[in-house]
């Protein structure tokens, strides 16, 4: 069994949390053939995403025990679902992860804002940062760039509420905590950012 | 702190692809959520506007570093998986986006005893993670509350939170279950069947339409039977069998 393609503790210069048109494909045939019952093909996948969808989790569920029960559910939703993957929409590894924030935020949401998670103490800034850093492949290059500069032309704040939110499901009420603002100011600055962000993506690309 | 069921019907007017973009965020809250997730079941122009803003958001998980779980979760997962001496154990369809119909190829699976793995299955992820949806899109919740004479039930078939989906009065005394559907809309162009899976595997009990339907339940039929509803083409499965994605179930519970 090969390597997983994000290892523990990997650096960005040497593991791309990105992945390549190779990897993409080997990612597709893994999902084709766990629509078909083939546990092993499960394993496989497991082996080769865990890690990413770990780190994904966990930034939205902090605590670690329950993110790894998040990420034994995400796991079997995709033994569920991978018959129905379609190549055509998107990356395996976007769809995979997709499964596992939306799991992590339902299950942050049934919980209730109040009883979970800390203040929120990072910075949508270094997201923005670590977004722009040159690690993806040529294929994903145009889109994430297009990301960055149309999140870059937000008012500061608006885009850390989206990004805080995207990257660390934090909450409205969260969000107004952080701001100190009421929570339906929270919710106008992510309408109006998000409306922006739409058009700015669609003049970009 | 705001942001309670209040803010559904407080914002009625809301745009839809806004509430799509904050589904995809994850900002909604836990009654908008569950409302969203229902729609995405049945509202292909909801998954449509769902999975453009995944891709316009997609970029950001790049940032977002590799950590390696515990070994026990890998695993706890192969234990999980209802791998079965007799063969394939086929995964079944099913946007996990939505409850989008799949094609399926039928040469892969038998949907009788695959409806049957498929239920089973979904009782292992809701037993193991609490109350973790049957479909990324939709929380099954059944609440059931006997009446005062024996055989007869009543189950809610809900898509989360309080919006209740199915309801479904039973008796399993005369063999009848009355099926009154609030707020399921099947995808255009299909439609919802209902199925009850026994012992012996599914049988076709009827559409699900827009009123409420009589509908006579199969001989024999037990109350620790699974009601549930797949998306299947105009007028439902030409098989008998259900061909399209499951997109709830709801348990009976014997008194």
């Amino acid at each position: 069994m090969a390597g997983p393609i994000f290892a523990a503790g990997a650096t960005q210069d040497r593991v791309p949390p990105g992945l390549h048109g190779a990897d993409d494909a080997r990612l597709r045939r893994l999902l084709f053939e766990i629509g078909r019952g083939e546990a092993a093909a499960l394993a496989e996948l497991y082996d080769l995403t865990s890690p990413k969808l770990f780190g994904v989790i966990l930034r939205i569920q902090r605590d670690r025990s329950l993110a790894e029960d998040v990420l034994q559910d995400a796991y079997l939703r995709i033994w569920q679902a991978a018959g129905s993957y379609d190549p055509e929409a998107g990356r395996p590894l976007a769809w995979l992860c997709t499964i596992a924030r939306n799991r992590a935020i339902d299950g942050l949401r049934r919980k209730g804002a109040a009883e979970v998670q800390g203040p929120v103490r990072d910075d949508g800034e270094d997201w923005v940062a670590r977004l722009m850093d040159p690690h993806d492949d040529a294929a994903a290059f145009l889109d994430r760039d297009a990301l960055g500069a149309c999140l870059g032309r937000l008012e500061p704040a608006h885009r850390d509420c989206v990004v805080l939110a995207y990257c660390e499901g934090r909450s409205r009420d969260e969000l107004a905590e952080r701001y100190d603002r009421p929570v339906n100011t929270i919710k106008t600055w992510l309408h109006r950012a998000l409306a922006s962000l739409k058009t700015c993506l669609e003049a970009v690309t | 702190m705001t942001g309670g069921p209040g803010d559904l019907t407080a914002d009625p007017g809301s745009d839809p692809d806004l509430r799509a973009a904050e589904y995809v965020l994850g900002t909604l809250d836990r009654e908008e959520r569950a409302a969203m997730a229902l729609a995405l079941a049945t509202d292909t122009a909801a998954v449509a506007r769902v999975q453009a803003w995944e891709r316009r958001f997609s970029p950001l998980l790049g940032a977002i570093p590799p950590v390696m779980p515990s070994p026990r979760v890998r695993a706890a997962l192969l234990r999980a998986l209802p791998v079965g001496p007799g063969g394939s154990t086929a995964p079944q369809g099913g946007n996990p986006l939505a409850g989008d119909p799949v094609t399926q190829d039928p040469r892969l699976r038998d949907p009788l005893a695959h409806l049957r793995r498929q239920v089973r299955r979904w009782r292992i992820a809701t037993a193991g993670a609490g109350l973790l949806a049957a479909g990324l899109a939709l929380f099954v919740a059944v609440g059931l509350r006997p009446e005062p004479e024996g055989g007869r039930y009543l189950a809610v078939v809900q898509g989360g939170g309080a919006l209740p989906a199915l309801i479904v009065r039973v008796d399993t005394r005369t063999g009848t279950a009355q099926v009154r559907p609030v707020g399921a809309e099947a995808p255009a162009g299909r439609s919802l069947e209902l199925w009850y899976v026994g012992a012996e595997g599914p049988k076709p009990l009827g559409l699900v339409g827009g009123g409420a339907t009589r509908v006579t339940l199969p001989q024999g039929a037990a109350p620790d039977g699974v009601l549930a509803v797949s998306v299947e083409p105009p007028g439902g499965s030409p098989s008998g069998q259900p061909t399209g994605p499951v997109v709830y179930t709801g348990k009976l519970i014997a008194e």
